[in-house]
């Protein structure tokens, strides 16, 4: 659960926002093991479009920090080659709205080059995309597409919402023998700070997070919608006892964490930002009804975007789930 | 609209792999702007033989070969389509369709949206799936999740001639692009095909079999697998109802619901991996609208969630089957 997470008191700390946490965790992994090497559109000499590869570009050399063109397929099909080869590539896709060009390289390659080859080949691959909305981005800059990515095999999807949790996941990642597509809330890249360990440390994939305990209604969330889904949880302490569960790995889920929550609580709902049908949210209430069903109590609420194309900015605080929204489901599922 | 087949109607019988070219061959004939493109669709007339014939009758301008090159067949499809063509283009394996992914999710999905006008793209992509050729991890996957959380796509998964035929004629003369999944397996499967010129509306579910005890809801391939397992469980007692999506998105959930009231029990069969996939979301639905007429958990039949393994023994264990279909419905009865 959440322990690996709190800084421990007696480890040096440095206070740094998401964005600057992606960043220490490349650097330190790239320090530890030079096999680390990071790729992407702008992610050398200019640092990256959200600066998450500042200085790195300086620090170890165009050998190991590389441009490309304007080109997803290529980035990922060559990180691919290189994982295959030995190497660990950290692959960046500028917006995750343009990661379908790799789609491909991802789910038919970079997956199943574990199976395909029997298990002579892995593919210790990291492809990190900065996701969601509410940056007031034009088109294809704002979506939520973990859905298409979750439902392949081999493919491991991990979405932090703090700078402890990005630097700690994304370490895990990098040491992980298959690939993980890392998915960054840019929303929150830079909306708070935290403490975070300066040395190396892992934050275990697969493993959700309990972020306050409740007993009235389990809240299933990840990324950006996390802090306000705790917003609405305080907003409701006089009416529901809400526990907020941040599941952190979309695949493989945490089924333990999921179903020990719901049925302390019998009542859930989830919240995510992708339209509502076909999205993760009905795998998670799918999975909960057919494991705990004799504990439900009532429908589970799931809380998300609608069933459009993301929209342009000025309709894109009405789409994404807020807190005010939150608060409504919840109170749904408390008071069936 | 002929959505069921009254006994007046005069029928033949046909394979899918008949309807199929006949559909396609009708909306040619019918529509100038409708063109049939793909790999080795032409001269070869398709690799499965949907479009034999097609190429010598409509001529190089409507009916061409193409290149290996999904991105460019996803590509050239949206920009025919705003151009005023219908195209109808062919990628070969579902598996490939990623390849067009960006085309496919960012632009053909999205224009509607984009302009707020009469804009639309009216183009149809065929594309086979289907397990159980020994043809190994990339030519057979289940791909409509992939495409279920896209709004602005339709994703059309047909299971009978009569079907597969109305609504590929449907698919074509919507306005909006539709992403047609064939299963590679069942081409030669036959049924009765009205002789009179008929479509199939997209977005509606099909009640193929009546029954109190319990509700399948089965899509594409499955279908096939659903009836047999009702048929046995109909000699132990127990009278499944099958709904067919037909549709997969956006999907027709009112029969299911229906259903569900009436028999209290659901199972949901998939080809693909049941993680994140199709029955995840029917289940999810039916919690939200039915939960009080569930008497079991729903119970979602499909693969491990692996990629296809190719060993005839290994891909033969993987492939969901009517008899995992029928275990799930008496575990869900037994529950």
């Amino acid at each position: 659960m959440a322990t690996e997470t709190e800084p421990q008191t007696d480890r040096e700390t440095e206070s740094l926002t998401l964005v600057q946490a992606v960043q220490d965790g490349l650097r330190t992994e790239m320090e530890r093991d030079e096999d680390v090497l990071v790729m992407g559109e702008d992610v050398g000499k200019n640092g990256g479009v959200f600066r998450a590869t500042e200085g790195l570009y300086d620090q170890f050399g165009e050998e190991r920090v590389i441009d490309t063109p304007l080109a997803e397929s290529g980035i990922v099909g060559t990180a691919i080659g290189m994982a295959a080869y030995g190497l660990r590539p950290v692959a960046e896709m500028q917006f995750m709205g343009f990661i379908y060009p790799a789609f491909d390289q991802i789910v038919s390659h970079a997956a199943r080059l574990r199976t395909r080859s029997r298990g002579r080949f892995t593919c210790p691959l990291v492809v990190r995309a900065p996701y969601g909305g509410g940056i007031r981005a034009p088109e294809h800059h704002s979506e939520s597409t973990e859905a298409m990515f979750v439902h392949q095999p081999g493919l491991k999807v991990v979405v932090p919402s703090t700078p402890a949790d990005t630097k700690g996941l994304l370490t895990s990642a990098i040491r992980d023998p298959d690939p993980v597509l890392f998915l960054e809330p840019k929303l929150i890249y830079r909306a708070f700070r935290e403490d975070v360990p300066v040395d190396s440390y892992e934050v275990p994939l697969g493993e959700a997070a309990v972020r306050r305990e409740g007993s009235d209604v389990s809240v299933f969330t990840w990324g950006a919608m996390t802090r306000p889904t705790l917003e609405a949880a305080d907003n409701l302490a006089d009416e529901v006892d809400v526990e907020v569960v941040d599941l952190r790995t979309l695949s493989p889920l945490d089924d333990d964490t999921i179903l020990d929550s719901f049925k302390k609580t019998g009542r859930a709902a989830v919240v995510h930002e992708a339209p509502k049908t076909g999205g993760l949210a009905g795998e998670i209430t799918a999975t909960i009804q057919e494991e705990a069903l004799l504990y439900q109590e009532a429908p589970i609420e799931r809380i998300t975007g609608f069933d459009t194309p993301f929209p342009l900015y000025a309709l894109e605080d009405y789409y994404l789930p807020e807190a005010a929204r939150i608060e409504d489901g919840i109170r749904r599922a408390a008071g069936f | 609209m002929s959505q069921q087949l009254d006994a007046e109607t005069e029928t033949t019988t046909q394979t899918i792999r008949e309807s199929l070219n006949q559909a396609l061959h009708e909306e040619l004939e019918r529509d100038e702007r409708v063109l049939l493109y793909g790999e080795d669709v032409a001269e070869y007339g398709g690799l499965y033989k949907i479009s034999e014939g097609l190429y010598e009758e409509f001529g190089e301008e409507r009916v061409f070969d193409t290149p290996l090159a999904e991105t460019s067949l996803g590509g050239t499809a949206v920009g025919a389509a705003l151009a005023g063509a219908r195209p109808v283009v062919e990628i070969m394996y579902a598996d490939f369709l990623p390849i067009a992914g960006d085309h496919l999710i960012n632009y053909a999905a999205k224009m509607y949206f984009n302009y707020g006008d009469e804009t639309s793209v009216p183009m149809v992509v065929r594309s086979m799936y289907g397990t159980g050729d020994g043809h190994g991890l990339h030519h057979g996957q289940s791909p409509e999740a992939w495409f279920m959380n896209v709004p602005g796509l339709k994703v059309v998964m047909p299971s009978t001639p009569r079907e597969y035929k109305g609504l590929l004629k449907g698919a074509i003369r919507d306005d909006d692009p539709v992403i047609f999944l064939e299963n590679k397996m069942r081409y030669g499967e036959s049924g009765p095909v009205p002789d009179e010129e008929y479509t199939i509306s997209l977005c509606e579910s099909d009640v193929k079999r009546e029954g109190t005890d319990a509700t399948i809801v089965a899509i594409g391939g499955m279908v096939y697998e659903a009836l047999e397992a009702a048929e046995r469980l109909s000699e132990q007692g127990i009278e499944c109802e099958i709904v067919d999506p037909r549709t997969i998105s956006p999907l027709d959930t009112g029969p299911i619901l229906e259903s569900v009231e009436k028999t209290n029990i659901l199972v949901t069969a998939q080809e693909a991996p049941t993680f994140g996939g199709f029955g995840s979301e029917v289940a999810a639905q039916v919690i939200d609208d039915a939960f009080f007429y569930l008497d079991a958990p729903v119970k979602r039949v499909g693969a491990p969630f692996t990629p296809i393994p190719f060993a005839e023994n290994l891909e033969e264990a993987y492939q969901p089957t009517a008899d995992d279909i029928e275990s799930a419905v008496i575990d869900a009865i037994e529950t």
